[in-house]
């Protein structure tokens, strides 16, 4: 209780700092607020005990079909690193879930006006949050397709494919992907503010939608354009892929690259 | 120091800020005071650049706030102390503020000493106390040691030690040549804090002259005599304002006991009680703010806007 001695210093001013300073000060401070959350560790370890858990159980399935008594639902030798990353569709939630939060987390308590007013430029804070989920959510990849391949391949056994050159290509393009999707979404975040809302129109847009437009062939380009399908293009996990791989990362980049420009629009122009 | 030019803030149809032009000064408390829905909170947040204006400009020592390189070491504020996630702790919470304005981390224990919340750093700051919470607000706002510093509604859940500090805070801050500008509710406190006052309703400015004068042009005087409707009749023709009351009891506005005394005297009427009464901040505001409605555009209405 010594308000007399309450600020030491003297009124400061502020020095002038590059705006690289600026984009450093704001990414370490989005770094120390996403660590500092229990749910960012929760998300980690729950995606990890996930996809070692489902590309074990798929790994085991494929081992089922091809010696149980029928013939017709015979897979062969699969790919181990190959079936570790088709667990994406489910896996994918857990992490953009924590991207989500990002974002929505600051609505939902407010701090996104003491944010603003440690960082004023409004996109700073975007593209340092952008960055800082990209930073956590690719390594994460790696280690889950890392950790996805031991599994399968322990399931597998002799039923699984193992090249040191395809588990490298295909663990890497997954977590490319996974970092890429999660930056979508967090702009898709920053357009809706709201997690439920943005959780479901994720879920929508990445699983029932290409669902749905896949059928008619009419709508079946658009089904192909979608991200989570280009994402499967580009990773090499697609049915009959309509386009080569480097496209799908291409139609990728597209779509996280509006999703962010239309979130930083909205959070510019809006009122916090 | 604050500057504001015809800030104005419209909702739609509703103009919730309207015109203000304002000079906040240094080394001043300055009392922002205005019913609920006068505009209070959104022309602090739009000092701080986070609602845009209508139109007008509000500055920070000179500039707008977007402009501010290190705004933490400018400008701190306290807007709303629950704004913090709540599964942060108190201590990380005031470090990503630090690094967002490259403070050193050692600031952050120093703020927290300051306001006394060293003991809670590792707590959640969702398992906090009201006061606490509050507390943890004024740290983020120390926290870059700045020369303008705005608190909404500060002393808010604090318990009586907890006013007394903030008032002590707030007062030394001034006397350290910083700009304070505070909103409150609480006119008894406001009067012990604040050197000045704003006084605004429905977006419009009311007043903004020091404290002493607000107060004091509300003296009344109150007057007890056996002859009080002679004399009212002689104080009403110099001029002055008079009501009688129940018991013939009078009270004169805007005069003095010595105006009054020596009318009295003048006009041979014997006098049982003078007594000079200062107007309380409370009234002196509640006559502002009911001159607002009275000469208000629209009829008075309920704002759901805090």
């Amino acid at each position: 209780m010594n308000a007399g001695t309450a600020t030491g210093v003297s009124a400061g001013t502020a020095t002038g700092v590059s705006a690289g300073a600026g984009l450093r000060n704001a990414f370490a401070a989005e770094w120390t607020k996403v660590w500092s959350l229990r749910s960012t560790w929760w998300s980690l370890a729950i995606s990890m005990g996930l996809m070692v858990v489902i590309a074990f159980s798929v790994g085991q399935s494929v081992v089922d079909d091809n010696t149980n008594a029928q013939r017709g639902d015979d897979q062969g030798i699969v790919s181990v690193s190959g079936t570790a990353i088709g667990t994406v569709d489910l896996i994918q939630f857990v992490p953009i879930a924590l991207a989500i939060l990002v974002m929505t987390g600051e609505y939902a308590s407010g701090t996104i006006r003491p944010t603003f007013t440690w960082v004023p430029p409004r996109g700073r804070v975007l593209t340092a949050k952008a960055l800082v989920v990209a930073s956590v959510v690719v390594p994460l990849g790696v280690l889950l397709g890392v950790a996805g391949t031991a599994a399968a391949g322990f399931a597998l056994g002799d039923w699984g494919r193992f090249t040191w050159a395809d588990a490298m290509s295909d663990i890497l393009a997954f977590a490319l992907y996974l970092g890429l999707i999660c930056v979508f979404v967090l702009g898709l975040a920053t357009l809706l503010r709201s997690t439920a809302g943005t959780l479901t129109t994720a879920f929508l847009g990445l699983m029932a939608l290409p669902m749905l437009l896949t059928g008619p062939a009419v709508s079946r380009p658009l089904a192909e354009s979608l991200p989570s399908s280009a994402g499967r293009t580009f990773m090499g996990i697609a049915e009959d892929a309509p386009y080569r791989g480097s496209i799908g990362l291409a139609v990728l980049v597209a779509w996280t690259a509006a999703a962010m420009l239309f979130g930083r629009f909205s959070l510019v122009r809006r009122d916090a | 120091m604050i500057t504001m030019r015809d800030l104005t803030k419209r909702f739609g149809e509703r103009t919730a800020v309207d015109g203000l032009t304002l000079d906040i000064a240094s080394g001043k408390v300055t009392g922002f005071l205005g019913p609920n829905g006068a505009g209070k909170s959104t022309t602090m947040r739009m000092v701080l650049g986070l609602d845009r204006p209508s139109a007008g400009t509000a500055l920070v020592n000179g500039r707008p706030f977007a402009e501010l390189r290190h705004p933490l070491r400018e400008v701190g504020a306290l807007l709303d102390a629950k704004a913090v996630h709540p599964g942060r702790s108190v201590r990380a919470h005031l470090l990503a503020a630090a690094r967002s304005n490259g403070l050193p981390g050692r600031r952050v224990d120093e703020v927290l000493d300051l306001v006394g919340l060293e003991a809670v750093a590792r707590r959640r700051a969702g398992t906090l106390s009201l006061g606490m919470g509050q507390r943890l607000g004024i740290a983020g706002a120390l926290l870059g040691d700045p020369a303008v510093l705005m608190f909404d509604e500060p002393v808010n859940g604090l318990d009586p030690d907890g006013v007394l500090w903030m008032r002590r805070l707030m007062r030394s801050l001034a006397a350290e040549g910083r700009t304070v500008f505070v909103s409150s509710h609480l006119m008894s406190e406001m009067q012990l804090t604040a050197d000045r006052l704003v006084v605004i309703g429905r977006g419009r400015l009311l007043a903004d002259a020091p404290m002493a004068e607000v107060v004091a042009s509300g003296t009344r005087v109150r007057v007890r005599s056996p002859r009080a409707r002679e004399l009212a009749a002689r104080l009403t023709s110099a001029g002055l304002d008079v009501a009688i009351g129940p018991d013939d009891e009078l009270t004169v506005s805007d005069a003095s006991a010595e105006q009054v005394g020596t009318l009295a005297h003048e006009a041979g009427v014997p006098l049982f009680e003078l007594t000079a009464r200062q107007r309380s901040l409370e009234e002196a505001y509640m006559e502002l703010t009911s001159t607002s409605v009275e000469f208000g555009v629209a009829e008075p209405r309920v704002e759901v806007r805090a």
